[in-house]
């Protein structure tokens, strides 16, 4: 009988907690404290909310670069910023937003709460995840720091050739874009790949695939678009950074190269990038549903399946940012119904949460609100992409303030909205506390408000034919208004998302404490404690439905695993498909070596906007590095 | 010609005083279009802008049903759980019915709306009628246009700059070109952007249905002054276009009077070296054709309005008034200055 | 609450390296490769659909005789490869010394040969789109097999040292999967610089 098929089992023997044990698996996944010690642990709640704490760092810069933004288009004419600043902020503000802030934030909400969810202590290859932070973290600070010594790229975060080229672009900034990109383009390639066989190899038993948490799907999803979408960002940075450090031609029209290659490769990432960005959003979602309804959501299996689509459609899409490039029409025509074909899945999703919230009692706390606003926000915005799909509509809005304010409506009412409505909703899970509801709920309404105010007035804007990434614009066109409310609108919001982030800071201290399961969710991360001890789980859970503390508290009993080694990190390892127990898998403790590594590949990465011979260095110090890093330790231990 | 839209409001630091009245103003706003209407896609001025302009209407239409839709739904369903008695969700069956009509039904046929709308109005605006009544070549440059009329040979006609007269209700043919980086080719009230990317010419055809000036502006980030990279688009009754036309292929006048040939002089030791004037020895290609700049309406791709205070300020110091463009600042004496304003006001 | 437990892990395998996590690591690992692999070779069809000439004019299509024996090393490496972990299942250790250490030799020629061809390349990267791909391709493949040679070093070095036996052999396992796939990788770029510009 296997364990997808089977109930509780009444004969099983009782498990008590000993203290003495407890002890040695606190000892055990414990990780390492002072000022070296911050470079060395390895478990995966600590990486996640690094990730996460330094994400939101960036959103908050990026978003103080939103603002600027927004007063130098106050009123026209305006003489705030010169054009050459403006293109640097404009660029690093998108930059930053896309690939310091959104890739991150998702996988840091993943690294942090998957392995919880699904039943793990932590993941695949802790050491791993520690080298991708680090890359994250050098080559963030890397990227955003050019912008205060004013060597920062502004060919804009698309970096189209052959603007991006040396010719027209000869400074540091494009060269310091397309090789922190790339080394941060690595960072998030090693998430995905530890979150695939994190979540596909070390499920809980009994977590079959129609088992698992929607915001694990989601997070499956996400990564395995990673996987299929960022090699091409690097290929194309690649190509980019060999035109301009060793004089290759792939971008110079005279001598055979071709601009829209740079665009194809570009929009090949570009396009699922955005749906990277969205997709664990939906997870956030479907948890938060479930949860403040306290019910199972309806159409679990039409809402992976709409998971999915969603994750295949999104490869097929990349054209329609192209639509006035020239290309055949015929052509084109394809990636017109192609584009307007994923309003189904999403459509699917929007109405399967509805059918879940009609006539449910639900709990107004603030993570519910910001997910209810994202209702609203996402909806206007799936809107108007389905309507920038139609070819001869696009060719007007393209490239104009109509596009901004889409991708805006998608990326903020769609991912951030519902992504900060997770961070209210797991706080506890980081901090043991509470955040303050009254703060929260300030906070969303000042956000909604001005959100709206910022971004719909843009809309009109594109309409009334204002191009995006332009500095300034001449008096008299009939823009003033707009442009101004867009103006106040955007300090309404930036104070929304501070009150957040001033909740974030003072609940630290002063939040409620949470107690296990403040919300009475169904999913198994809030069978850890607030805060979850270092190994998290001290019992990996058997698990036997899709909403486990349901069931457990409902039954009046739980089950779980044994046999797992308290003195050495222990993780069971499950089959595919029905999460059936196969073998267990041996963790490494904390490390210095992730770091030394992640040191090693910078400087080969910084080094070669110097010269090209540091990538030969650093090939050899990274090769060094891993190989002290995957050394078996003496004496080599009988396992 | 009817009015003619002036883009070019009082200048001055009155803006700011306005600022608090305008946001005012701006809620009225949103309910339609204020602006004068020169450089919108909701003022269409051509049979293809206008077929884009109603597809705008329909989709703003249907998205507002569906948006209402939504919200209803959530509003409706929130308040159904409000009451003392409980959750009362809705019956299995109805719920697969509500996912199916609003997340199935509703978008397959709004996605054949618009393929089918979308494929009938890009059939009929990128119609091409062969041949064209009247072919120009734009090509993008650093941060303005060179416009070239051609004949049906191909023979070049005319060469002028970042003003395209053009006939009304005659098919035009637009080869966009561009010898640096990408720029976009958008005049929003006569049809949809078109990119002009080196080494390939894409083209634009359309037919300007009414008399007037219309602005366009560069689309695609191009380097430091994208933002005014403007163009003003003249369309006048075919005979009036005629005119302008031979006019254009003429070379300069003579000058008239000492002082604009001593201006012609200061041109050809200052400004030769970019700027051809037809019919003289200065053959610069660097910036634009100004062999008839006194007839354009605007200096510095449609910055500002040609005056001859804004062209001396312009000669004397470009970099204030358009920071990061190609044309140097010359520290003229002002003798020469007005000698060269002199000359160069002649060039009709 | 009542807590029962129904499943025991303590005796399962701690090794299984054929399920081991770092076995789909690397697996996933390859699939991004390959993406990258996929990237270059679309890139390199594009620019020749949208160069006139390709090669460009005056420019042979590079010569067939040493990359084709380089395609027959690489394939026989693989083998090599399959043998060394053979002989590693039957606790072989001088099958596994032997088939590791071929397999090193397998690669370093053609790693030399790679070079030699290099030297003899009649254009440079920076002369035209089309000597810009095939070096890029090039180079990238060359970099690919130097790491496949300096890990499967290390490993051989272990090897040497007795770290391995039929239970312990995951690194053995996971250098293999890399092994395969740097290997055959080679495949699909020879078809696209050698062949591509002579058939198409």
């Amino acid at each position: 009988m296997t364990l997808t098929d089977r109930t509780f089992d009444p004969g099983a023997p009782a498990v008590r907690d000993d203290p003495e044990e407890t002890r040695r698996l606190e000892e055990t996944w414990r990780s390492p404290s002072g000022p070296v010690g911050w470079f060395m642990p390895v478990n995966q709640r600590i990486i996640g909310r690094r990730f996460i704490v330094t994400a939101f760092v960036f959103f908050l810069l990026a978003g103080a670069l939103g603002l600027l933004i927004r007063l130098q288009l106050a009123v026209p004419e305006n003489s705030l910023l010169g054009p050459e600043l403006y293109n640097q902020i404009v660029t690093t503000h998108g930059t930053t937003m896309m690939f310091l802030f959104a890739i991150p934030v998702v996988e840091g909400f993943a690294i942090f709460m998957a392995p919880m969810m699904i039943g793990s202590r932590d993941m695949a290859f802790p050491r791993l995840n520690a080298f991708g932070y680090y890359v994250y973290l050098i080559g963030g600070v890397a990227f955003f720091g050019s912008l205060f010594v004013g060597l920062a790229p502004a060919a804009g975060w698309f970096n189209y050739v052959p603007l991006a080229n040396k010719e027209f672009s000869p400074g540091l900034g494009v060269g310091i874009w397309t090789t922190m990109i790339t080394f941060i383009e690595v960072s998030a390639l090693t998430a995905a790949v530890e979150l695939i066989v994190t979540i596909l190899k070390l499920r809980a038993p009994g977590m079959s695939l129609n088992r698992m948490p929607l915001f694990v799907w989601s997070v499956l999803v996400m990564a395995f678009m990673i996987l299929f979408a960022m090699p091409t960002i690097i290929v194309a940075s690649l190509l980019l950074i060999l035109d301009r450090l060793v004089d290759t031609k792939f971008f110079i029209v005279e001598a055979g190269g071709e601009p829209l290659l740079w665009q194809h490769l570009f929009w090949f990432f570009g396009h699922p990038e955005v749906y990277i960005i969205l997709v664990p959003a939906l997870g956030v979602i479907s948890s938060v549903i479930t949860t403040f309804t306290g019910r199972p959501i309806f159409g679990y299996t039409a809402l992976v399946v709409s998971l999915v689509a969603t994750g295949f459609i999104s490869f097929g899409l990349w054209v329609h940012h192209m639509f006035a490039t020239g290309l055949p029409q015929l052509g084109l025509s394809f990636f017109m119904a192609a584009s307007a074909m994923i309003a189904i899945p999403n459509g699917v999703q929007v109405f399967c949460w509805l059918a879940s919230l009609w006539g449910a009692k639900i709990r107004l706390a603030t993570p519910m609100l910001w997910v209810l606003g994202f209702f609203v926000i996402f909806v206007i915005g799936g809107l108007t992409g389905v309507m920038v799909a139609s070819i001869p509509f696009d060719l007007q809005v393209h490239g104009t303030f109509f596009l901004v304010a889409h991708f805006h409506y998608v990326l903020i009412g769609g991912a951030v909205f519902p992504l900060i409505g997770g961070l209210y909703y797991w706080y506890p899970k980081m901090t043991g506390r509470l955040m303050s509801e009254r703060l929260g709920k300030w906070s969303f309404w000042l956000a909604f408000l001005g959100f709206n105010l910022t971004f719909f007035p843009m809309h009109q804007l594109g309409m009334e034919g204002m191009p995006r990434r332009i500095y300034t614009y001449i008096d008299g066109l009939g823009w003033e208004g707009m442009n101004l409310l867009a103006t106040a609108g955007s300090v309404v919001l930036a104070l929304g998302f501070l009150l957040t982030a001033f909740n974030f800071w003072v609940s630290m201290r002063r939040g409620r404490p949470a107690g296990d399961d403040p919300w009475g969710a169904p999913t198994l991360e809030w069978r850890t404690s607030s805060p979850p001890a270092p190994y998290n789980h001290r019992h990996v859970a058997v698990v036997h439905g899709r909403y486990p503390l349901w069931q457990e508290r409902e039954a009046g009993r739980r089950e779980v695993v044994i046999g797992l080694r308290s003195d050495r990190r222990e993780m069971v390892v499950t089959s595919i498909l029905d999460a059936e127990p196969q073998s267990v898998q041996v963790l490494p403790g904390p490390t210095i070596w992730p770091f030394v590594s992640a040191v090693a590949a910078s400087t080969g990465f910084i080094g070669i906007l110097v010269s090209p011979i540091f990538f030969v260095i650093g090939f050899f110090l990274a090769f060094f590095s891993f190989v002290g890093w995957l050394w078996p330790r003496r004496p080599w231990r009988e396992d | 010609m009817t009015a003619t839209p002036s883009p070019f409001g009082p200048s001055g630091r009155r803006r700011t005083a306005q600022a608090a009245a305008r946001l005012a103003a701006a809620g009225a706003l949103l309910a339609g279009c204020a602006s004068d209407g020169s450089q919108s896609a909701l003022n269409p001025k051509s049979p293809d802008a206008a077929l884009i302009a109603q597809l705008w209407w329909w989709f703003l239409g249907v998205s507002a049903v569906v948006l209402a839709v939504v919200v209803l739904v959530l509003a409706v369903g929130l308040l159904r759980g409000r009451g003392a008695q409980g959750a009362r969700p809705l019956p299995e069956s109805r719920r697969w019915a509500l996912v199916v009509s609003g997340g199935i039904v509703a978008p397959a046929v709004a996605i054949l709306g618009i393929v089918v709308s979308g494929l009938w109005i890009g059939r009929e605006t990128g119609a091409r009628p062969t041949p064209p009544d009247v072919t120009v070549e734009v090509a993008g440059k650093l941060w303005w246009w060179e416009v070239r009329y051609r004949d049906a040979q191909g023979g070049l006609i005319a060469t002028t700059a970042n003003e395209i007269h053009l006939p009304v209700g005659r098919m035009v043919r637009l080869l966009l070109l561009s010898d640096n980086v990408i720029h976009s080719f958008w005049v929003p009230n006569l049809d949809g952007k078109t990119d002009m990317i080196p080494g390939q010419v894409n083209e634009l055809w359309f037919a300007p249905g009414e008399a007037g000036t219309y602005r366009g502006q560069c689309a695609e980030l191009c380097g430091v002054q994208h933002a005014l990279m403007g163009f003003l688009v003249v369309a006048t009754e075919p005979a009036e276009f005629e005119a302008w036309l031979a006019h254009q292929a003429r070379p300069a006048a003579e000058p008239e009077g000492a002082l604009a040939r001593r201006g012609r002089e200061v041109f050809q030791q200052s400004c030769a070296r970019c700027h051809t004037v037809r019919g003289t020895a200065a053959r610069g290609g660097q910036g634009p054709d100004l062999t008839h700049l006194a007839g354009r309406r605007t200096l510095a791709a449609a910055t500002i309005p040609n005056t001859r205070g804004h062209l001396g300020g312009w000669i004397a110091d470009p970099q204030s008034i358009k920071p990061g463009n190609l044309m140097p600042g010359f520290a003229l004496d002002p003798p020469d200055l007005h000698a060269l304003l002199a000359y160069l006001e002649q060039l009709e | 609450m009542d807590t029962r437990s129904t499943v025991d892990v303590a005796g399962f395998s701690r090794f299984a390296a054929n399920r081991h996590p770092l076995w789909w690591g690397v697996l996933w690992l390859i699939m991004i490769e390959l993406t990258v692999v996929s990237a270059f070779i679309v890139s390199y069809f594009y620019l020749m659909r949208s160069a006139e000439a390709w090669p460009p004019a005056g420019i042979e299509p590079p010569p067939l005789l040493w990359p084709s024996v380089n395609l027959a090393l690489l394939l026989a490496s693989m083998v090599t490869m399959w043998w060394a972990s053979w002989g590693l299942n039957r606790d072989n250790r001088a099958v596994l010394i032997a088939g590791l250490s071929l397999s090193l030799l397998f690669h370093c020629t053609v790693l030399a040969l790679r070079w030699r061809e290099m030297q003899l390349f009649g254009f440079k990267w920076s002369d035209h789109a089309y000597g810009s791909i095939v070096w890029t391709i090039t180079g990238f493949h060359f970099t690919h097999i130097a790491s496949a040679i300096v890990g499967t070093a290390v490993v051989l070095v272990l090897a040497i040292r007795g770290y391995f036996n039929p239970e312990r052999q995951l690194a053995v396992v996971v250098d293999t999967l890399y092994w395969y796939f740097v290997s055959a990788a080679w495949v699909p770029f020879y078809l696209t610089l050698y062949w591509a510009p002579r058939l198409l």
